[in-house]
């Protein structure tokens, strides 16, 4: 690559990078929507059943422990390929957008989860207890103590989650998956467009600037006082 | 109404076995403000946290009333504990509600009451506690004191027949301790609320309870009326806790004794006798003429009282005749010779 001439880059085929970045948004969001729904619990249970919690329960928590430590520990691409036999039973094809959506949630739910476990255990032991002096039950604990005190951490490690969902989205590529990290990789890196490369990254890094933005911001709403 | 029997608990720490509380009873009547006194890691923080249970002691009874909390299952534990307020050190407050959110909290977790009524009861509460104006602010814009009584409005929602106060003034200055202290006075008052408070410094002691039991290492040594303990203090941690506030200063006698080597006497005034001339009255009956040496006059509650050390420089009557001609001027006087 020596030498890039800009006006290549009114050879590049904006309608395939339009069509990219829509796929990238649609693996981005239902992604991000399905780890938050059964990630967050996943988190709430791993913080209420570790040692010395609210309901201990220390051998649930070892096992959830080396289950989520199994998951994070495995690199993305490998996950791709291990789960095409799940990502065919749940959505009846391994390829395509719809392909990508299955292993990219089974990626992030485990590092959502230990997020939000680590997010609740800075929630004050004393505001927990005051709330179990007053009577609180568990659901009442969660629900009306622990989440909203721990708001601004939640939505900053959504924030976190987000963009790490758009660097696993790259990678989806291997099974088809689509989007502007495929598009970079194929177009980019096997077939020396070096414009193409640049686009979709100069695109990624726009995506991933505006998540972090906009999780800033609500943050910031949500900070108390 | 509360009646502690046999608490033991005991905590392991590296491997080591330690007594948070050894053997503890005490009982608490009804509508009293009863503290519990000592040094950090004297245990009485174990002690109150096992009145409402957040602490399981290792054996022992609570009797709340009639009610054995140590032997109520857990979903009857929670609905007795919405009747028993806590007011804590650092507040414990939600940062993510208001100011009137935190009063509704305890209201919402009870339920029964429509959104009308909790909100009635919350402008009520935050009146009793001086907030009025302050009800949309957030915990963060606060001052420790206004922070404070947004505790004490938060334990009091569900009128609890019982209020426990963990250290409640002591991350406070000493103008806003009186202020709380007075409101905690006020309030066991206007609602004849029992009140069980810990805390490490005698003046709270002083200002408002009306029992007070001494711990030292896990186990109570010494408990009775305020006036006693402060007035003849027994065993030597109560003293030592006393020093700051000029009463029950025996272990100082002996130096006075060797300093200045007359007959001492110790004078213990309580009620009336402390406002009246009393020393002087019985110095011209009996030519009694002393030297002032130490000693402090003060109020325990409401009650004047006080404890004078003096030297005696001349008497007309024997020194063992002087306990009498005190005791009929209604003072104690005991005779250090």
């Amino acid at each position: 690559m020596s030498g890039f001439d800009p006006s290549l880059l009114l050879t590049v085929d904006w309608p395939e990078i339009g069509t990219a970045t829509l796929d990238t948004l649609t693996m981005l969001g239902v992604s991000l929507l399905f780890t938050i729904v059964f990630g967050l619990p996943l988190g709430v249970l791993l913080y209420i059943s570790a040692p010395g919690q609210l309901r201990a329960r220390p051998r649930l928590y070892a096992v959830m422990s080396f289950l989520v430590n199994v998951l994070r520990s495995l690199p993305f691409v490998i996950l791709l390929i291990v789960l095409i036999p799940l990502t065919l039973l749940l959505v009846g094809t391994s390829i395509g957008v719809a392909g990508a959506i299955v292993p990219l949630v089974v990626g992030a739910i485990p590092f959502f989860g230990r997020l939000v476990e680590n997010v609740l255990r800075e929630v004050d032991r004393g505001v927990i207890e005051a709330s179990q002096s007053m009577g609180a039950k568990l659901p009442q604990i969660v629900f009306k103590v622990l989440l909203p005190e721990a708001m601004p951490g939640l939505i900053g490690a959504a924030t976190v989650t987000a963009v790490a969902l758009v660097g696993y989205t790259a990678m989806s590529g291997v099974i088809g998956g689509g989007g502007l990290g495929d598009l970079a990789i194929r177009y980019g890196y096997q077939r020396f467009q070096t414009e193409v490369m640049i686009v979709t990254v100069a695109l990624l890094l726009v995506l991933v600037q505006a998540l972090q933005s906009a999780g800033d911001a609500l943050v910031r709403r949500c900070r108390f006082g | 109404m509360i009646e502690v029997r046999n608490l033991s608990k005991h905590f392991s720490h590296e491997g080591r076995r330690i007594a948070a509380l050894d053997d503890v009873s005490l009982q608490v009547a009804a509508g009293e403000i009863y503290g519990i006194i000592g040094r950090s890691g004297a245990g009485k923080s174990t002690l109150i946290r096992c009145l409402n249970l957040l602490e399981r002691p290792d054996s022992g009874t609570v009797k709340l009333g009639e009610q054995e909390l140590t032997a109520l299952p857990e979903g009857e534990l929670q609905l007795r504990r919405q009747r028993i307020g806590m007011v804590f050190q650092h507040f414990n407050l939600l940062r993510s509600r208001t100011v009137a959110g935190n009063v509704r909290f305890p209201l919402e977790l009870a339920g029964g009451l429509t959104p009308a009524q909790m909100d009635a009861r919350v402008d009520e509460l935050l009146q009793l506690v001086g907030l009025a104006d302050h009800k949309e602010k957030r915990p963060s814009q606060l001052s420790g004191g206004q922070k404070q009584r947004v505790g004490i409005a938060r334990a009091l929602a569900n009128h609890p027949d019982l209020l426990l106060c963990d250290e409640a003034t002591s991350a406070l200055d000493p103008e806003t301790t009186d202020s709380i202290l007075a409101l905690l006075a006020d309030i066991n008052r206007q609602l004849n609320l029992t009140i069980v408070l810990i805390t490490h410094d005698m003046r709270v002691i002083r200002q408002l309870c009306d029992h007070v039991s001494v711990m030292d290492h896990g186990k109570v040594v010494e408990k009775g009326s305020v006036l006693d303990v402060f007035l003849q203090p027994q065993h030597a941690v109560t003293r030592s806790l006393l020093a700051e506030t000029g009463f029950g200063q025996g272990e100082r006698v002996d130096a006075w004794r060797a300093r200045i080597g007359v007959p001492l006497l110790k004078l213990t005034f309580v009620g009336e006798p402390t406002l009246s001339p009393v020393l002087d009255k019985v110095g011209r009956e009996t030519g009694l003429r002393v030297n002032l040496l130490s000693g402090t006059l003060s109020e325990i509650r409401d009650t004047p009282c006080g404890q004078l050390l003096v030297g005696v420089v001349a008497s007309d009557v024997e020194l063992p005749a002087l306990p009498e001609i005190f005791a009929r001027e209604g003072v104690r006087c005991e005779v250090l010779a």
